[in-house]
């Protein structure tokens, strides 16, 4: 008898063991580890996001330009490109109208070049009217684009995760496409006005996430931010989302970014944007060195915060730069002449990219400049000829040896 | 034999190293004078660099009336009239003079651990901001900025040290300096500065960066000497903005409160405005200076809207970002004022208060106040 209880016993045990190491892991997953440290893990190997963000729009033309339909396939260039310099990751913000184009694009840069993409998705914020996110009908919408969206790509090999909005949470304070509801307009206190913004909107991410998951365990969920601004309020309302991508624009040092976001929202962040120009708008020129040296700076930081290096917090996945390509319409957007000419003025200002900060009113971002590799007017294979810039190479050269410090001798393992 | 040999030929390349080292030594001055009396030939800077509402500023470098050593000191007369609307002001001792980092020049003061001064006050209590070593920007940046400060002077002749064991001194243009404010001395002020000097004192040691002692006041009274930052920062429609530092009706505690008017009349066109508190004035992450306010968990303030309903778009401490940007940002908003005063808090938990240069600092906008706002502030400080 006891041994048939043993043999049972046994029996169970395999069984059950059996069943938990045939359960697959999903393709791309957030591992968690001690102390609240987080690892990207694809195809069962830690993954450090280097990435860029990838909008190929040729000189003379502006955002309207469909590059999926190019027959000269500008990804195809610019992967090999990327491929050489250590890219593992392109940002799309939101895919095209014709999937099976949007399918070539990721299937040709990873069969390619190895190089993953996280698709995005703008959930209708630059929609006219602006965007209702207590709206139940826009919400519906909304929800069917994104699960569209999945159920179209969650298959393809290529695909690293979903990132969700971009800088949508500007929109809580009014700074940008302000929007509004009943409810919310009935509240006298702007701040509570506030919190219901980010309650409604951060309550429909949340929502939208749940869905997400139950058709793609594959892929992770990012929630795009701007800054780590209404983060607390998510804590509360979307706990479902597997990461933070946030966009971040603080010149050389991301500052208590990584701790400030343990504090407020335990999740992994992902810098899906951050960057820095490469046009000195003081000295009126164009300056590499300005641009590589906040970009290596910015790097550093990245893998100062990656789960593998013990001395900080651990939960940073990496990043994708702003951006692969100049695009030169972004000055002038409704002025095709201005298109076609690559604008030395400045369209905003900010103080942590130091260096030209005393140009007239300190508007020293120059958004036509912030290629990785810059455009040239010469045409070679049907597009404009890629001119990778200084930051090329230094990115480069740091991915290949990571080196956080002359004087700690910290290195990360490469991945 | 060969021992001996040995110890001859040692002693032979020892001795003259040992005489070199000695050469050395005694060659190294023990002290370098920026001002020691009007004229003196050792005197290696002048106070050439008026800063801030120079208008405000008399300057009698051959004062007779009880010196220091001597028979000369320097007399400063601040008005504190911003003659030039800054509401600071301040002279640099330069070398060469009127040099702001356009021309070479300075010294090399390598070995030297501290600069000592003597100074007093006419009456006793006048305020200084800080004094100031080096700090000199432009094409020929001086190898560092020393402060210290706010010094409340006596009647009487006090010798005052600023620490610089550590400090990269290879290159110093600005050799000494003061700022103090009409805030901190409303009906101005009247001292004496003498023996102005660098010395070389190897008791000195490298100074930490200090954790500043809580509360750590933004603003408690028109001339406190606890006020740290300077209301400097005018951004958006600064021409909309008026700011009153010792306005003395109805303050919530002590003898004065911030009164500021922002006009909403958009006279830059940006259609909003504010004021960021800085240290030292005008620091837009451009000055190694800030604060530790590690300690620190919440900053409180009292604010109070004249008619009531005034809206504040945010609150705010940190957030500037430069060469040396603020550690951490936090702040709270959109805040629609009481008639009454009322304290309003800024939570610091989990954040990094570590290096502060932007103390505090209020936005708000046109869309909000179309006819303007009025509003009080007081009492802001770190706790």
């Amino acid at each position: 008898m006891k041994r048939f209880f043993y043999f049972t016993l046994t029996c169970i045990f395999l069984f059950t063991a059996t069943a938990l190491a045939a359960k697959p892991q999903p393709k791309v997953y957030i591992k968690k580890l001690k102390n609240s440290r987080y690892q990207l893990i694809v195809d069962g190997k830690p993954y450090i996001v280097k990435g860029v963000c990838y909008n190929p729009i040729p000189i003379g033309q502006n955002h309207e330009y469909d590059w999926w339909s190019d027959p000269n396939k500008p990804w195809l260039v610019d992967g090999k490109l990327m491929q050489e310099m250590g890219v593992n990751t392109i940002r799309l913000y939101q895919g095209h109208e014709d999937p099976q184009e949007v399918k070539q694009v990721i299937r040709d840069l990873y069969q390619n070049y190895g190089i993953r993409t996280i698709l995005g998705h703008w959930l209708g914020f630059w929609e006219y009217p602006c965007p209702l996110y207590g709206d139940k009908p826009f919400q519906e919408k909304v929800k069917k684009e994104i699960l569209e969206m999945v159920n179209l790509y969650k298959d393809e090999p290529g695909i690293l995760l979903w990132s969700l909005g971009n800088e949508n949470n500007y929109s809580f304070s009014g700074q940008v496409n302000s929007w509004s509801s009943d409810e919310i307009d009935k509240e006298p206190d702007p701040a509570t006005q506030k919190f219901m913004r980010a309650k409604i909107y951060y309550s429909f991410i949340n929502a939208l996430a749940g869905e997400i998951h139950k058709i793609d365990p594959n892929h992770p969920v990012a929630l795009g931010n701007g800054e780590l601004i209404g983060l607390e309020v998510a804590k509360q309302f979307a706990p479902d989302v597997d990461l933070i991508s946030c966009i971040i624009y603080r010149g050389k040092t991301f500052g208590n970014l990584f701790n400030s976001l343990k504090a407020t929202f335990d999740k992994p962040i992902l810098i899906v944007e951050f960057g820095a120009d490469a046009y000195d708008a003081y000295l009126k020129k164009e300056d590499q060195n300005m641009q590589a040296f906040f970009l290596e700076s910015q790097w550093r930081q990245i893998y100062e915060n990656l789960a593998e290096n013990k001395e900080g917090p651990g939960n940073c996945l990496g990043g994708a730069m702003f951006e692969w390509t100049d695009e030169w319409w972004k000055h002038n957007e409704n002025d095709a002449e201005a298109w076609k000419a690559h604008d030395t003025e400045s369209n905003w200002s900010n103080g942590s990219y130091y260096f030209d900060i005393k140009a007239p009113k300190n508007m020293n971002m120059n958004e036509e400049w912030f290629g990785i590799v810059a455009l040239s007017e010469e045409i070679a294979d049907g597009l404009n000829k890629r001119i990778p810039r200084k930051a090329y190479y230094v990115i480069r050269e740091f991915w290949k040896k990571p080196d956080l410090g002359k004087d700690k001798k910290r290195k990360v393992n490469k991945k | 034999m060969k021992k001996l040999l040995a110890i001859a030929v040692v002693l032979l390349v020892a001795m003259p190293l040992c005489a070199i080292a000695q050469e050395q030594a005694a060659g190294q001055p023990k002290e370098f004078v920026v001002y020691k009396d009007r004229g003196a030939r050792e005197n290696h800077y002048t106070p050439s660099g008026w800063m801030g509402d120079y208008g405000d500023i008399k300057l009698n470098d051959q004062s007779l009336e009880n010196p220091h050593t001597g028979t000369t000191s320097i007399q400063f007369n601040y008005s504190a009239k911003k003659s030039q609307g800054q509401g600071w002001a301040g002279v640099q001792w330069q070398n060469p003079p009127n040099n702001w980092g356009s021309k070479k020049g300075g010294f090399d003061l390598t070995g030297m651990t501290k600069l000592t001064f003597w100074a007093r006050g006419a009456k006793g209590g006048e305020l200084i901001q800080k004094f100031v070593v080096g700090g000199i920007k432009g094409t020929y940046p001086d190898t560092s900025t020393v402060e210290m400060g706010p010094v409340e002077l006596t009647d009487t002749w006090k010798q005052y040290t600023v620490n610089l064991a550590g400090k990269d001194l290879s290159y110093i243009s600005g050799g000494f300096g003061w700022t103090t404010t009409a805030d901190l001395n409303p009906d101005g002020a009247v001292f004496y500065i003498d023996d102005v000097k660098y010395e070389v004192d190897s008791m000195m040691k490298p100074e930490g960066k200090k954790k500043e002692s809580m509360p750590f006041y933004v603003y408690s009274d028109r001339s406190s000497a606890s006020n740290h930052f300077i209301p400097s920062g005018w951004i958006g429609d600064y021409g909309d903005i008026k700011y009153d530092g010792v306005f003395k009706e109805n303050p919530y505690l002590g003898d004065s409160c911030i009164k500021v008017v922002y006009t909403g009349k958009a006279s830059q066109g940006a259609r909003w405005g504010g004021i960021y508190w800085q240290q030292p004035a005008n620091n837009w992450g451009t000055v190694d200076a800030g604060y530790d306010l590690s300690k620190a968990t919440k900053v409180t303030f009292w604010a109070r809207g004249e008619k009531g309903g005034e809206r504040i778009e945010e609150f705010k401490v940190g957030g500037v970002m430069g060469e040396f940007s603020d550690s951490d940002a936090s702040g709270i908003g959109p805040v629609i004022l009481n008639k009454e005063w009322t304290q309003y808090s800024i939570d610091l938990k989990g954040k990094d208060m570590s290096y502060i240069i932007s103390g505090f600092c209020w936005a708000t906008n046109i869309d909000v106040n179309p006819e303007g706002a009025t509003f009080y502030l007081d009492e802001i400080k770190y706790e």
